[in-house]
């Protein structure tokens, strides 16, 4: 039986011609996702011999004075893409994964894009996070939307309800086809997209998978549970891409906007512009009132002492206290912006609680670390990485160290730490709920259809 | 063909629709989302217009406050540049919330354009944005399928469409009737949108640069797009045998041209044409600037043997005797220099970026969804080329404002000051600052913005005709039972 049931599945054309499709869309995407962490590979083995020769550069240049070369000098902390990251390439294309930055004000810095093509932005990327959460499910439409009506406009239900001991599991046996299939694809690309990315066998990858597969599940309960009222085939469909167009476009879509609408963040204007004043307009202040607040900020450098009077000639221990005057003052927008961010992904999250393509776009990205948390936290580790080479160069600049000296080679890109913890519950219950409940209409209605004799 | 017969069977389809009851709630859903797309475009236009001006004004007000002080310095405190949304986003928001929206602009250095929504946004972006030109590209040929799936074959199944026949109309009137029944039905959809939108910009646009031309080739773009789409819902439901063929074949079409094969061309295009790296593009520059001539290379044999040549040219001997300021003399050279090499790569770099984007454009011709989008978006100013004329506005600025600075220097700080910048005894009267006029973000021209889509619109117009042609074909064609 099952296996007639396979085989007649299996006969459609239409059938192998969506499965092909959808398993060439698949391989692109991992493909795209090899291309996408080569390329972050490629940068990152870029940016370590160019920091390397900019600093021999600028040191042969600049022997003399500490301070100019350090105006020069960049260094690279790096964001290192997980292997996942290919699977689910998220916000990591708009957000840049490298920030090769100067000691100087950080805040002019930090914010800088890559070079991205707009258009393509626009777009999307397709990746197997795409063909997961937009394609799986139209397959799902696909195979389900005539599971019950072809048998009734063919004639064959009749036959069916006649010969076997119950409509119900016939239905669910053939439903179970479907699954399996689907399922099979599933963990088909899946492992595909191990090997090929050479993913690490891990629990975010686990997660990856039962998401997945709790995703799977759910549209399976939504086509279900619109097969069940028993309508033709053309309103099956219909629907079922309505609820398809709702659900992974028109919704989050509409929820982004909103958000986007409610929460502007002109505080990342105001921090663009008080960075910059806050720095340029002390060449015309007074040169002991910037030391006075560079010393109150850092009170271990007061042994350089303050300047005789506003006349005195120019000194790199004034020109660093004056920038990071730009940094001190555009704090306040800056962090304003960051808890912005913070509260939209927030209200974000919270609302794609109960909307699983939403949730599950979002878990995906932030288990391959390219949501915009992850993002957020690079900001983080950039400031204290920014803090750490200050600090070291402060004494060394104000003393007027000698270049040569110091060893260079030592300054190589960083690499931050991540420490991915997956939160089960979070990750999987919204989806399983969404199903549960869709589960439970399904009963409902059927039984419902059973009272009134229609099942 | 008898016109009398086309409106009357033309009428006919209009009356059934409407006896239909799914079609209310439809409406309501559409009309909903309209309006909810209409009130966020409208809103965000408000909002982010009066952001960016205010913080454009304050900046501004910050360059002009400033006292006197040596040209150099100002040349690095620099200034901003906002790009100003055009009336038109709030219909089609395009690639703006891709780009950037802010640029610092100073000397030597070309910063990014910084602060997309999409880099302040929580990935949901990728979802797709919601505008009411999303709403008429992708969900209103839905709609129209949904509509006109069954016009034909329906009467077919039924019987009615031998009875109609048999009473003397021509399968031509029937076809045209009905692809007029449903066209009216689409473009009364288009009515309220096009109402909402000019009132929105009669009331905001105001006398922005080619805004009503633009205005009026959208609703012929969109026009012309419902035309096609309620033709090509007609013909497959003449071509198709049953209802059921005819909606699952429409379904189809609308997965294949509106989902996966924009998305999957624009993958192509980056995947066939790879860009390079923020650090390769730079440490590209950062070497040809170098091998040109590095002002900041004390020992440099270009800027070494410029010395010696105007030394030599007004017969000193050390440049504190030249009659203008040398050091504002080297960095107009090195200005100069670094722009022209900076600018060649951009250039090549948006060859790059055109050239993936190019795919997706080509399927135009393939996909008429598609040359409605980049139609939509040249008209609503939200396109690439508008972004990149941005760019280079703002770059244009940055490279004057620069090498006004520098004019200063020469000019007025003496000639023995040879470097540094700091102090109060070396300056330049702060009248100069406000002399300097301001960043003003000038619109794509219409012109150019049609020019650039030409490939789209004559596609488009060569779908619609094929489709005339088609219907008129299928009309010799077609089969009553």
């Amino acid at each position: 039986m099952y296996r007639l049931m396979f085989k007649q599945f299996f006969r459609s054309n239409v059938v192998i011609l969506c499965l092909l499709l959808v398993s060439v869309l698949g391989m692109t995407g991992i493909l795209i996702g090899k291309q996408f962490l080569d390329r972050q590979e490629r940068a990152t083995e870029q940016v370590t011999i160019y920091q390397q020769e900019h600093i021999e550069r600028n040191v042969s240049f600049h022997q003399e004075e500490f301070g100019l070369l350090m105006y020069y000098l960049k260094f690279a902390l790096i964001n290192k893409p997980e292997k996942m990251a290919g699977l689910s390439i998220g916000q990591s294309d708009v957000n840049p994964a490298i920030q090769h930055v100067t000691i100087r004000n950080l805040e002019g810095q930090k914010y800088d894009t890559d070079l991205v093509n707009p258009s393509s932005l626009q777009s999307g990327n397709l990746d197997l996070g795409f063909v997961i959460i937009y394609l799986l499910p139209l397959l799902i439409i696909v195979f389900t939307f005539n599971l019950l009506s072809e048998e009734k406009e063919v004639g064959t239900w009749q036959l069916v309800s006649i010969q076997s001991r119950s409509k119900l599991k016939y239905l669910l046996a053939k439903l179970s086809v479907r699954v399996l299939v689907i399922l099979a694809l599933f963990v088909l690309l899946l492992t595909a997209a191990k090997l090929i990315l050479g993913i690490p066998f891990d629990a975010a990858l686990f997660a990856f998978f039962l998401l997945g597969f709790c995703y799977i599940i759910f549209w399976f309960t939504v086509c279900f549970l619109v097969v069940v009222f028993q309508k033709n085939s053309s309103l099956n469909a219909l629907t079922m891409l309505s609820l398809w167009l709702v659900l992974a476009i028109l919704l989050p879509a509409g929820i982004n906007s909103y958000v986007s609408n409610r929460y502007p963040v002109p505080e990342a204007l105001a921090t663009m512009i008080e960075q910059r004043d806050g720095y340029h307009k002390k060449w015309d202040s007074d040169k002991r009132e910037t030391m006075a607040d560079f010393y109150a900020h850092y009170p271990q450098f007061e042994e350089y002492g303050m300047p005789v009077d506003d006349e005195e000639e120019f000194t790199w221990l004034w020109y660093y206290a004056m920038q990071q005057m730009g940094d001190d003052e555009a704090r306040e927008e800056s962090d304003a912006m960051r808890e912005k961010l913070e509260l939209r992904g927030q209200v974000s999250r919270s609302i794609a609680w109960a909307i699983p393509t939403m949730h599950v776009q979002l878990a995906f990205n932030k288990l391959a670390g390219t949501g915009s948390t992850s993002h957020l936290e690079f900001l983080d580790k950039t400031n204290e990485f920014h803090e750490k080479l200050r600090l070291y160069f402060y004494p060394k600049i104000f003393d007027n160290a000698l270049v040569l000296e110091e060893n260079w080679e030592k300054f190589k890109p960083e690499f931050i730490v991540k420490e991915n913890v997956v939160e089960w519950f979070r990750l999987l219950l919204p989806v399983i709920i969404c199903s549960g409940l869709l589960l439970f209409l399904t009963f409902l209605k059927l039984s419902l259809s059973k009272q009134k004799g229609e099942w | 063909m008898r016109k009398e017969t086309v409106l009357l069977i033309a009428r006919h389809f209009w009356m059934n629709t409407f006896k239909t009851r799914a079609i209310y709630p439809l409406m309501t859903i559409i009309f909903g989302l309209l309006c909810f797309s209409a009130y966020t475009g409208w809103t965000n236009y408000e909002k982010q217009s009066e952001i960016r001006s205010h913080y454009q004004h304050e900046a501004r007000e910050s360059w002009e406050s400033n006292p006197d002080k040596h040209p150099h310095r100002m040349a690095h405190f620099g200034t901003f540049a906002f790009r100003q949304k055009y009336p038109l986003s709030m219909f089609d928001s395009g690639i703006e919330s891709f780009t950037g929206n802010a640029v610092f602009l100073e000397a030597h250095k070309q910063n990014s354009v910084n602060f997309s929504e999409a880099s302040l946004s929580t990935g949901l972006l990728r979802f797709g944005e919601f505008s009411m030109a999303m709403i008429l590209q992708t969900v209103f040929p839905l709609i129209i399928f949904f509509l006109g799936f069954s016009a034909v074959s329906a009467d077919r199944e039924n019987g009615t469409l031998k009875i109609i026949l048999t009473q003397g109309a021509r399968w031509k009137e029937i076809l045209m009737g009905k692809t007029l029944g449903l066209m009216a039905l689409a473009l009364l959809c288009l009515a309220p949108v096009g109402l909402l939108m000019l009132y929105f910009l009669i009331a905001e646009g105001g006398d922005v640069e080619g805004l009503w031309p633009r205005f009026f080739v959208l609703g012929l773009v969109y026009g012309m797009f419902f035309m096609l789409l309620s033709m090509v819902t007609i013909a497959v439901s003449t071509s198709s045998g049953k209802s059921k063929n005819a909606l699952i074949k429409l379904l189809a079409i609308w997965l294949l041209l509106v989902v996966l094969l924009p998305r999957s061309s624009q993958a192509l295009g980056s995947y066939f044409f790879p860009s390079p790296s923020k650090v390769e593009f730079q440490s590209v520059i950062e070497e040809e600037v170098i091998q040109k001539g590095d002002s900041h290379n004390p020992n440099d044999p270009f800027f070494k043997q410029l010395k010696d040549s105007v030394l030599n040219a007004h017969q000193v001997s050390s440049v504190e005797e030249l009659p203008f300021n040398y050091g504002g003399f080297v960095m107009a050279q090195g200005e100069k220099n670094s722009s022209i090499i900076y600018n060649n790569h951009l250039n090549e770099l948006m060859q790059i970026y055109k050239k993936q984007n190019s795919i997706s454009e080509l399927t135009a011709v393939i996909n008429p969804y598609m040359a409605v989008k980049n139609l939509s978006m040249a008209l609503s100013g939200t396109d690439f080329d508008a972004y990149v004329d941005f760019q280079d506005q703002a770059e244009k600025y940055r490279y004057e404002l620069a090498q006004k600075m520098n004019e200063l220097q020469m000019e007025y700080i003496s000639p023995a000051k040879v470097s540094g910048s700091d102090g109060k005894s070396h300056v330049v009267g702060k009248e100069n600052w406000s002399e300097m006029p301001d960043f003003h973000h000038r619109f794509f021209s219409f012109g150019k913005a049609v020019k650039n889509e030409l490939l789209s619109l004559i596609s488009l117009v060569l779908w619609c005709l094929a489709a005339v042609w088609y219907i008129s074909y299928l009309s010799k064609k077609a089969k009553s039972v």
